[in-house]
This record gives structure tokens, sequence and C-alpha cells, in this order.
């Protein structure tokens, strides 16, 4: 994918919020107040344009914690490429979600 | 809220997930399914408190379930996409079951509608060989000439060329449709047909509905409806044999109903009414039809004939015989000409050739070959009937149309079909790649129109599965006028990495030196 891809607002606001450290879907949900139905839709459109990966947690991290895997989500170098461009393009997406704000995995 | 509200509301978040994963292709749906309930199990854990029921938690946690629907469909909306991709809707399996869908369609309505169902039952002409219609050289056929008193004596002599005579006149009558109608708004004006009752022996016609038991219990006059007035007044109703009709006093009953299209009798009959010689004949003017011995139809040579008629004071009548059951060949005789005229036509609308150029080394194999001229064979062997059902649903669909136009409407719909369906099967088996089958795709402009006695000029198309490359001249010159394949050898073969899937967004052109244009 081109740099000089057009990117959707949501898809934008997702690149973001993935390159935030928000790294999965139920978080992006959440930090976005997107609903389902959006979020990951679009991270299979993302996924699909190879701007992001997505990569199973190990299960016996799951395990020790006691809850099932989650599915992670990471930006490609294609990815961040076009964020920088979408963040030209929209200068509040910083703002909107700053990088401060990553929670840890 | 109840725990046993809470026992149901619990496994529906699950539920509707498992719902939504039927939509998802089923090479990823496991994981779909994963990623949503380990992704379920942290919205609940987030959503729902963990020592008290919450409607609001559980509204959110059914609100998040819903968007799986979305996410599956948007899954299985790729997966058509990369079905596409790898040429599925290009497949010839793909191609003959449309055609077979087609088929079966027009075959349910052929059945369903009554019209359709009746021409099939009562279209087959049942013709005695050797009957023709006698009447005054002089007149027209369509004008009664033969009188009653002629009918007698040549029915009481011995003829040589003629075994069987039967006589009818047509008068234009009111019919009541109840026994008991004498009102005038319950009555109809008909053209009947007076017939003696021996007409439909001799032209050895299938009258449908008509029960023979039936007829030799009663005595009452027995009334043949014609198939245009059963469909234009009973709505082809086939329990129409055994109703009563009213004409002038006296009543009479339907017994069947005859084929008009395919008779040839003159008069426009609407109903046959048989009657005894002596009702039919006590004056008036009528239409003859005879059957001709072995002798009479040896004589008859054309169409026409010319009988003379020697009367008692050494006078001569000239008569004519025209020969009956040549006029309408009926559905599947109108369907055959109109097949072999699209067949005579096709050569003028489109090129014949599949593309094959005579002088290239490599040709497919044996198998190969039989498999794609078999497929040929398989389209226009299910076009064919696909023309045949589908102009009977057009011509015949409508009940309120008379024979005459159903035949034209056959007649054009049969030869619009078989033209452009084997116009149709030509061009796509030329757009075929000759080893796989599937259509080629991805059309590339090859050189400018301007060096055309210069260069090659035209359009190039490859198959998917990187067999052959199909060149089609954009102006046809005297070395290179009809479309042809390039077999692409192994050194290709780094051009397609998956036989399935070419180089997504990569134009090839077997002529390098020449720009491609996309």
């Amino acid at each position: 994918m081109a740099e000089t891809a057009k990117l959707s607002h949501t898809a934008a606001i997702i690149l973001q919020a993935l390159d935030a450290g928000f790294v999965y879907g139920f978080s992006i949900m959440e930090m976005t107040g997107l609903p389902s139905g959006t979020v990951y839709p679009a991270m299979r459109r993302l996924e699909r344009d190879e701007l992001i990966r997505s990569q199973w947690e190990r299960q016996a991290i799951a395990d020790a914690e006691q809850r099932p895997a989650r599915k992670y989500y990471k930006l490609t170098p294609a990815g961040k490429a076009t964020l920088e461009a979408s963040r030209k393009r929209y200068p509040l997406l910083e703002r909107l979600i700053p990088s401060e704000e990553a929670k840890p995995v | 809220m109840s725990p046993l509200w809470e026992r149901l509301l619990r496994p529906l978040p699950r539920a509707l997930l498992s719902g939504a994963s039927i939509f998802v292709p089923r090479h990823e749906r496991a994981e779909w399914l994963r990623e949503w309930h380990a992704e379920l199990w942290h919205v609940r854990k987030a959503c729902m408190p963990e020592d008290y029921f919450s409607w609001a938690g559980e509204q959110e946690v059914l609100a998040f379930c819903l968007g799986a629907f979305q996410d599956a469909l948007c899954l299985r909306q790729y997966g058509s996409q990369r079905a596409n991709n790898l040429g599925a809707s290009e497949s010839p399996e793909l191609c003959i079951l449309c055609l077979a869908v087609l088929l079966s369609t027009f075959l349910a309505a052929a059945l369903l509608l009554p019209g359709v169902r009746a021409v099939q039952a009562l279209s087959t002409p049942e013709f005695a060989p050797g009957l023709v219609l006698i009447y005054d050289a002089g007149a027209n056929n369509d004008e009664p000439t033969i009188s009653s008193g002629q009918y007698r004596a040549w029915k009481r002599l011995r003829q040589r060329y003629f075994d069987g005579f039967a006589f009818y006149k047509v008068t234009q009558e009111a019919v009541g449709r109840e026994p008991d109608s004498n009102t005038s708004h319950a009555q109809a004006r008909w053209q009947i047909g007076r017939a003696t009752p021996n007409l439909f022996r001799l032209m050895r016609t299938q009258v449908r509905f008509q029960s023979p038991a039936e007829r030799t219990e009663s005595n009452m006059p027995e009334i043949i409806l014609s198939e245009a007035l059963w469909k234009r007044e009973f709505g082809a109703d086939p329990h129409v044999a055994g109703r009563m009709l009213r004409l002038g006093i006296h009543q009479a009953k339907i017994v069947g109903v005859a084929p008009d299209g395919s008779w040839g009798l003159p008069g426009n009959v609407g109903a046959w009414l048989l009657q005894s010689d002596s009702d039919v004949l006590p004056n008036g003017l009528g239409y003859v039809v005879a059957h001709l011995t072995p002798d009479g139809e040896a004589e008859m040579w054309t169409q026409c004939m010319r009988i003379t008629v020697y009367g008692p004071n050494e006078s001569e009548d000239d008569l004519l015989g025209v020969s009956l059951g040549a006029g309408n060949p009926g559905p599947w005789g109108v369907f055959l000409f109109t097949a072999f005229l699209a067949l005579l036509t096709l050569p003028a609308t489109t090129s014949v050739s599949l593309g094959e150029y005579a002088v290239c080394s490599h040709k497919p194999s044996w198998s190969r070959r039989l498999y794609r001229w078999g497929f040929l064979g398989a389209k226009i062997a299910l076009l064919m009937p696909i023309a045949y059902l589908a102009s009977l649903d057009l011509a015949y669909g409508c009940t309120r149309l008379d024979v005459t136009t159903a035949v034209y409407i056959q007649l054009v719909a049969s030869f619009s079909i078989c033209l452009f369906g084997l116009n149709w099967a030509l061009r796509d088996q030329r757009q075929r790649c000759p080893v796989c089958l599937r259509r080629v795709v991805h059309p590339a402009q090859v050189g400018y129109a301007s060096r055309t006695f210069l260069a090659w000029n035209g359009t190039e198309l490859m198959c998917m599965g990187g067999h052959t490359l199909l060149h089609v001249p954009g102006l046809p010159t005297s070395w290179f006028s009809t479309q042809r394949w390039l077999y692409l050898d192994s050194s290709w073969s780094f051009l397609f990495p998956d036989s399935g899937s070419p180089i997504e967004g990569k134009l090839i052109s077997a002529f390098p030196h020449i720009d491609l244009a996309s």
C-alpha cells in the first residue's frame, strides 16, 4: 500500500490507536468509542491491505493469567508510513490519541 | 431480574457469535470464533459486575456481539472477492450450472403455465394422411362452395379416388353458457361449425378430455370446442368436458377440446356441433373434407390437385382439392425451423472459428481437445431446450392470445434465442483457455492503431492458470485475421507462482517491445 493511500477517518483513528499501544480490538473500541461492528471489519481491511498484522498471544501467558489467549495487532512498516501520511492530513489525530496514553500489554 | 432471566441471557452472546460464524468462510471460522470468544471474555469482565446482575452490562455485551455479524459478512465478502480473483466465476462448471438453472426455470414455467401445458398436449397433429379440402375452383377456399346435395351425391356413389367424405357449414349463433340462460347478456355469439358426426373420425384428430363411455351414454348433441375458444371463454379449464351449453332452443354438451392451430380448415370455427346428416344437410353451402384412396394419393403430386366432377347431364364441375395438415407445423416444427434458420444465419453474425491458428506448433492433448469440444456441445445442448421452452412460455403463456399470434411470437422468440444463444456460445468458447476452459481476463490494449500496417495491434487476454495468452487483432489483416492462442511454456511460469492466481497488478505482454496500456 502506498503512502498516499486514501484512508477513511475510522481507519486512520484505528492506526493511531494501534500506534499508541492499544493492540487488541476491545481496547481500540474502548479508546475510540467505535462499535465492534466498525472496529473489527476495519481491522480486517487494514490487515488485508498489509497495513497491520496480527499475532496470537502465547497460550502460556494467557494460562498463567487464567484467561483466554487474545489476538494482538501491530502496525507494519507500510502501516507506519501510511499513518505518518495520515497525521499530516489529519493533524488532530495525534492529539486525539496521544502515544503516552498507551496501555501496557 | 430473576435468576431465570439471567440463566436465559447468559448463553445468548455465545449463541449470537455461533450464528454469525455461519457467514465466515469455513477455513477461517475456527480462528474467527476463537478471537471473538477471547474478546467476549474481556468484554464481560469489563462490563459485567461479578456479584450482581446488570441489565446495562448485558446490553453492552449483546451490542458487542451483534457487531460480529458485520465482521463475519465483511470476511465473507473478502472471501468471495478472492474466489473471483481465482477465476471461480469464470469456470466452465459455473457456466454449465447457470445454463442448467435457466433450463430448469423455463421447464418449471412450461409445466406450470396452463396455456403451455395445453399446447404441449394438443399440438401434435393427428391427421390421417391423404386428407383434402374440396372447393370450387373458381372460388376462394375460405368461402363455402359445396352444396349439401353435391356432398350427398358423392357420398352415395362409390369413388375411385376418395373413400370418405365429411361435411360442415359455419353459422354464427348465440350460445348461452348456462342451459337456462335466455337473456342476451348471458349469451355470446360464436362461430359454430355444424358438422357431420364422422368429421373427427375421418381426420383422426385428437380430441382432448373426451370420454368414450360418456359419448355412448348420451344422446344429446355434442360440442367440441376449438382450442382458442376454450382458452378465451373457459380460461383453459381442464374440467370443461360435461358442461352444458344452450344453442337457440336446444341444449348441447361439451365433450372435448380440439386443436385449431394445426387444422387448416376454413371458416374460423370456434366450436364444432356434431349432428346427424339429416340435421346438417337440409340446405345451404358448406365445406367438404375428403380422404384419398391409395389411387388418389398417387395422383396427388403436389399440395393441390384439380378434380373434375361429371354431373347427371354430362355437365362438368371443376373443383380443387387442397391437402390438409401441411399448414401449421406445431410448436416443435416451428422450433426446428427457427433453429435451422439460426444455424444458417450464424456465420453472418459471428465468426465460427474457435481461434485456432493452423501454423501453431503446440496443440493441447486429445483429452483436452475432447473436453473443450464437449463443453461447447454441452452448452449448445442446454441452449436448444432453453430456446424451445422459453419460446413456448412466451408464446403460449398468455391464454388470451389466438393461435396465429402465438405461432408468430414463438417464431420470433425461438429464432432470436437460438441465434443469440449460438452466437454467445461461440464467443464464450473463443474467450476460454483451451487448456483449462476458464475465461481469459485482464485485457490489455497492445500497440497503436496508427501502426496497424507496421506492427501488431489488438487486445491481449490471459488465462489465470498461466496456460495461454489470447491475441485478438484490433483490425483484421491478411496475415492476422482471427484471434490466436499463444501457449505458454515453462519459461513463463515465474510469472505465475500460484497456478490458480496470477500476480496481481502485473500486466504481461507477448510483445515486450510494444507499449502496454492499462
